[in-house]
């Protein structure tokens, strides 16, 4: 079942400029959703048009198996949300800005200082926002969005600005609220390497289209299946009769071998026929993409 | 009344705390009995002439009306309705705002009669301090007399309800203006300039069709310099519900809520 589910979402800002192009998101329930895309293609557009931030104009939104438009508040009332930069009010502490909300939401009071703890920010006092650290905001913005014990997170590049430290406490805090709290989480990024640790599937788009969808470990095969083996011998023209005599395609590039990677036993196989036939093998090496550069050919093609 | 409009209220109410806009009341309410104080005590021979009249606190209540209704009550109200739909634009908080289990209806509402309630809170302060500056200079030197005169509370609660309801257009007008511009000063000059408008504007036979006098307007009447050609009571009131309706028709219809 799917938490998040837009079929042929476009979205355009001036009629000749489409942003978003026929956008089918689909976040199952429970899962760490990563979208995942380079600046300015349409990640942070399309987070809006799910929490109706901007107007819908063509495709439909569903969340939490209901039409958003019609259902709106009842849907933001399981929906926690941090949309690019910390929405604070900086004249007002920690606790007030989260008691505005308690109000609105009708939370319990007990939630503010459970979820301020849960932040790492139990006593910041009488500290105003404005004076906090960039790290305190993404932490007291993300209290915000955790204080109506939501079903659904969505984060808009909520590591921005973090240092290091900062980066993995996130990650950890995001990891146990998913896991123990079973709150599905979409998180935007335009960095694999930041979310890959966390997240279970993934969306990529790029210049407005989605080109990729899946959980991480379709991804993953995806990386294997763009393996390459590489051959390396003394003799290439009688390792290319032999490597065509096993039915395996390959091309010479720089005196060596490349083929996709066979299986295991085709691997060993091939190894044997070469030496059998007095063919000095000097490298047999897989040449592996990793995620990085399989999530870059995705954004560039 | 509508739970979720009193819950947004309440979150409004605590998002004042501080604001420029909260101390704004504050001084504001208080800036014109402070200066009359101060200058009965210097010269108090100001104080003195209210005195021997016949109406000691109608006049004091006039003389303080003087300044608030034609300048500083127009401008305050441009400056702290501007002030607190700053907030949102500021903060960067309206997609906060606009993500909460809140209707549309409720967010503006609840603002806009947050931002009525702290005229309601000036107007208090105004008046007491109006009191302190007859009683203050009367403490602070002893040639003036305690003025322990009957207040006609009746004819002053009238004054200053119809003072407030001329007040309302204008408040919905700024709030209107205020929640279409991200940058504070185009809704603080659109405003000002309304206020210098209607003060230019003043002897124009036309002029109370112009809500931005109508405090000064008004105060010209109950000085009786200028006869009432028209209930400005019930223009206020029609120009507010018009303001209202036009700004919450303008603030649903935003193609982008934060």
């Amino acid at each position: 079942m799917y938490c998040v589910e837009t079929s042929q979402l476009c979205y355009s800002f001036s009629s000749a400029v489409p942003v978003l192009k026929n956008i089918n998101m689909q976040v199952p329930a429970g899962s760490v959703y990563g979208f995942l895309g380079p600046n300015g293609a349409g990640k942070t557009t399309t987070l809006r048009l799910l929490l109706g931030l901007i107007k819908k104009q063509d495709g439909d939104i569903r969340i939490f198996n209901k039409a958003f438009k019609k259902n709106r508040i009842e849907i933001l009332r399981r929906v926690g949300s941090m949309i690019e930069s910390p929405s604070l009010y900086g004249h007002l502490t920690a606790v007030e800005n989260l008691q505005l909300l308690q109000k609105i939401y009708q939370c319990p009071k007990e939630r503010i200082q459970h979820v301020l703890n849960t932040v790492g920010l139990p006593g910041t006092g009488n500290k105003k926002a404005s004076q906090f650290s960039l790290g305190m905001k993404q932490r007291l913005s993300i209290a915000v969005a955790l204080l109506h014990k939501p079903d659904l997170l969505v984060l808009d590049e909520p590591t921005n600005g973090l240092d290091p430290n900062g980066i993995i406490e996130i990650r950890e805090l995001l990891k146990i609220l998913n896991e123990e709290q079973g709150i599905s989480i979409i998180i935007s990024s335009h960095l694999l390497s930041e979310i890959e640790k966390m997240v279970t599937h993934v969306g990529i788009i790029s210049k407005g289209s989605m080109v990729f969808q899946g959980t991480l470990k379709d991804l993953i095969n995806k990386q294997q299946q763009s393996s390459s083996l590489v051959i390396e011998t003394n003799n290439i023209e009688q390792s290319r009769e032999i490597i065509s005599a096993m039915q395996l395609n390959g091309i010479i590039d720089n005196n060596r071998f490349i083929l996709p990677v066979p299986s295991r036993e085709t691997i060993a196989a091939l190894n044997r026929q070469l030496v059998n036939n007095g063919i000095e093998v000097y490298e047999m090496s897989p040449l592996r993409k990793d995620l990085e550069t399989i999530f870059m050919e995705l954004i560039n093609h | 009344m509508n739970s979720a409009f009193i819950n947004c209220f309440a979150g409004e109410w605590i998002k004042k705390r501080r604001s420029f806009a909260s101390w704004l009341v504050f001084a504001g309410g208080l800036f014109v009995p402070f200066i009359t104080t101060i200058v009965f005590i210097v010269y108090p021979k100001q104080i003195m002439s209210l005195h021997t009249s016949k109406n000691f606190w109608g006049g004091l209540f006039e003389h303080s009306w003087q300044a608030m209704a034609f300048m500083l009550l127009p401008m305050g109200i441009v400056l702290a309705v501007s002030l607190i739909t700053q907030l949102e634009f500021k903060n960067n908080c309206w997609k906060q705002l606009h993500t909460a289990p809140a209707s549309f209806s409720s967010i503006y509402f609840s603002k806009l009669a947050v931002l009525i309630v702290m005229m309601l809170q000036l107007f208090i302060l105004f008046n007491i301090g109006i009191y302190l500056s007859g009683i203050f200079p009367a403490i602070f030197h002893s040639e003036i007399p305690f003025p322990a005169y009957t207040i006609n509370y009746k004819s002053i609660f009238i004054e200053n309800g119809q003072f407030f309801v001329l007040c309302l257009p204008m408040i919905a007008l700024q709030y209107l203006i205020s929640l279409q511009f991200k940058n504070f000063m185009v809704p603080v000059g659109a405003g000002l300039a309304l206020v210098v408008g209607g003060l230019i504007g003043l002897s124009w036979k036309y002029i109370y069709v112009f809500p931005p006098s109508y405090t000064a307007l008004h105060f010209l009447q109950v000085k009786s310099t200028t006869i009432p050609t028209h209930n400005l009571v019930n223009w206020s009131l029609g120009y507010f519900i018009f303001f209202t309706i036009v700004g919450y028709w303008l603030y649903i219809s935003k193609k982008e809520k934060g």
